[in-house]
């Protein structure tokens, strides 16, 4: 089994051009949208990485506006560390692990949530990422250009947007309470709210 | 006259058209999915595209399976899901991490405690706090009985499913006695939400160890008379063997983990490769075969719930004491609970300690219940062994006291991607075995 750290060093000297991130004993390496699909075929067949099985696509939206990035180890007190983006990303994130090693380490690609598109790692994984990308195009409506058969997967087919896209509202009725007064629903709150 | 026979000419005799019928009154008598379109491809003449689900008995829920046939012959197996679709991950974005466990238990409703325990290994990493050994403890024995009583679910309607409904009646009374273990130390039989970030809600009851050695004792028993009852049941048998057969490479290539992997010959298990709540301490093996059909995963599965016993047979035996929740004011949920003699679960000399004595820890426990704890920026990817496989929780914090993404990958839903490649070529009747075989949970599928 391949440490983390052994798992970082191997890598930097594989793709000296690819910014891996080291974080809570989990490596995570960036890749541009264009070069993923090299990188997954790479650590398919690597020996020392040996990523046979991809476990997990997910996404996560970061829409433009301002944001909490830093990490910061105190749970006390509020996050401090707060930064502006102008065009807001979708953040792919592919797990991948080694059965007979037994690590994991994780891909992230980025693409502008506007017009999202990430080449489709079904050229790679062909049966294993159909339900995951799948999953994805229909939460986040990124678009996996080369998937075979990419519809909507858990929401009905002629749904309307995508629901985990930080944009889409959570939906709700207000609560009514007495002397007509109502709370509105989550959908009207601010979601980057940090509640003091 | 048939109400099949349109009662408008079919011709428009103006355009020689075909006319639309003045009532349309198909819709009212049939129900079309609106993907039904686009679902059949037409792979030759002879075939038959048909619905299985999703309501059928053998579908373990709401799966619905399209279905490509050349005579019985299976050709396509399309599985269509999302029709228990409830939005937890989205939902939990609006709460705090502690009201998240509330969610996620009701994922994988037969394997409850593994989710809150994966969701929970999460958080306490980004946390960087570390549950107390007694708390570790009980949250393995919790979820190895879960396991046994998730399998025992899977026995029993696999069982009904392929004809043996005792198995059935059997599989639900075992249980319910595990059942009766968690209601007894949770309040609820399903959906405990009883594993908390940074420890467990309550301690476990001064009879906790005495009743899981009453299970110890009751289930090895019944689990001889389930294998006496099947093992050599000539139909049981005929219907399991050489039924669903898939290989380790094929199940790897579609992502598939859990009892199905080990059925064909890799002894993955997350609880070697990736130990948690201090499992590495403990001897088990990892039960393989190498049938990799139906018949193989039904054996994998019996030996595992032996392995989980034993498992719990050394944790009890070295049960630690000590607290159940992290020493830290600002993350321990505040609730101190003892049943009192008026059957209310709060304690007196906390109640005392926060309402008379100390105006700062009335101020935290308010803080904490009402506004919870923030958790450090950050993602980690934390994923447990569960009855169905690598049960993993991609969770993104962005320093607030709510989940910014949590993402869940699930068993059941990445292994029903091979209920096409085990099911080609077989009858219709041998796609409820290999369903069976993937028990498939929806709750969890469909999230």
């Amino acid at each position: 089994m391949a440490t983390t750290e052994q798992l970082t060093a191997y890598l930097a000297g594989a793709f000296d051009e690819l910014v891996t991130d080291v974080a809570f004993g989990e490596l995570t390496v960036h890749v541009p949208a264009e070069r993923l699909l090299e990188v997954l075929a790479w650590a398919k067949d690597d020996d020392l990485v040996d990523a046979e099985l991809l476990s997990d696509v997910s996404g996560v939206h970061w829409p433009a506006g301002e944001h909490v990035v830093e990490r910061q180890t105190s749970t006390t007190g509020w996050p401090d560390y707060r930064t502006s983006r102008e065009q807001g990303v979708i953040e792919v994130l592919y797990v991948l692990r080694s059965i007979r090693a037994g690590h994991h380490l994780s891909l992230a690609v980025q693409t502008p949530d506007d017009d999202p598109r990430v080449p489709s790692s079904t050229a790679v994984y062909p049966q294993a990422a159909m339900f995951h990308e799948r999953e994805v195009h229909d939460m986040f409506g990124v678009d996996f250009t080369g998937h075979p058969d990419q519809r909507r997967i858990l929401m009905p087919d002629d749904w309307v947007g995508h629901p985990h896209r930080k944009d889409y509202p959570l939906g709700g009725v207000d609560i009514p309470y007495k002397n007509d007064k109502t709370i509105p629903p989550p959908n009207e709150r601010d979601l980057r709210e940090v509640v003091r | 006259m048939s109400i099949h026979e349109p009662t408008t000419p079919t011709t428009d005799p103006a355009t020689d058209a075909p006319a639309v019928p003045a009532e349309d009154w198909s819709d009212d008598l049939f129900v079309e999915g609106a993907d039904w379109e686009s679902l059949p491809d037409a792979i030759g003449e002879d075939t038959l595209t048909i619905n299985m689900g999703p309501q059928h008995p053998s579908t373990h829920g709401v799966l619905r399976l399209v279905l490509d046939l050349q005579g019985e012959e299976v050709l396509r197996l399309t599985p269509v899901i999302g029709y228990l679709h409830t939005g937890i991950e989205k939902n939990a974005e609006f709460r705090t991490w502690t009201q998240g466990t509330t969610f996620f238990t009701r994922m994988d409703y037969l394997a409850p405690l593994h989710n809150e325990l994966a969701y929970c290994l999460g958080i306490e990493r980004l946390l960087d706090v570390e549950a107390p050994e007694r708390a570790q403890a009980v949250r393995l024995i919790l979820t190895e009985f879960n396991r046994i009583a998730s399998h025992l679910v899977w026995l029993a309607t696999g069982g009904m499913e392929l004809g043996a409904v005792s198995m059935m009646i059997y599989g639900f009374r075992e249980r319910e006695h595990i059942l009766d273990l968690f209601e007894s130390q949770s309040g609820l039989r399903m959906n405990h939400a009883y594993i908390r970030p940074g420890g467990l809600a309550a301690d476990v009851t001064d009879d906790f160890v005495e009743r899981c050695e009453a299970l110890l004792r009751y289930l090895p028993g019944r689990m001889r008379e389930y294998e006496q009852l099947l093992m050599k049941n000539p139909i049981w048998n005929d219907r399991l063997r050489g039924v669903g057969i898939i290989d380790r490479d094929t199940a790897l290539a579609h992502g598939v983990t859990g009892p199905v992997l080990r059925a064909a010959g890799e002894p993955f298990d997350l609880r070697k490769s990736a130990p948690y709540c201090n499992v590495e301490q403990y001897d088990f093996d990892v039960p393989t075969d190498v049938g990799a059909d139906s018949w193989a995963r039904f054996t994998v599965r019996l030996e595992e719930m032996r392995q989980s016993m034993r498992i719990i047979r050394q944790v009890l035996d070295d049960f630690p004491t000590g607290p159940v929740m992290v020493d830290d004011k600002q993350i321990a949920w505040p609730s101190q609970q003892a049943l009192g003699a008026d059957g209310i679960g709060n304690d007196p000399a906390y109640i005392q300690h926060i309402m008379g004595e100390s105006m700062e820890a009335l101020i935290n426990h308010f803080k904490l219940v009402t506004q919870g704890f923030t958790v450090p920026a950050g993602q980690v990817y934390s994923a447990v062994e569960s009855p169905r496989g690598e049960l993993g929780y991609r969770i993104t914090s962005t320093g607030t006291n709510k989940p910014y993404r949590v993402h869940v990958r699930e068993p059941s839903f990445v292994n029903l991607q091979a209920a096409d490649v085990m099911s080609r070529g077989l009858t219709v009747s041998d796609v409820i075995v290999v369903v069976a075989s993937l028990d498939p949970v929806m709750g969890g599928v469909d999230r």
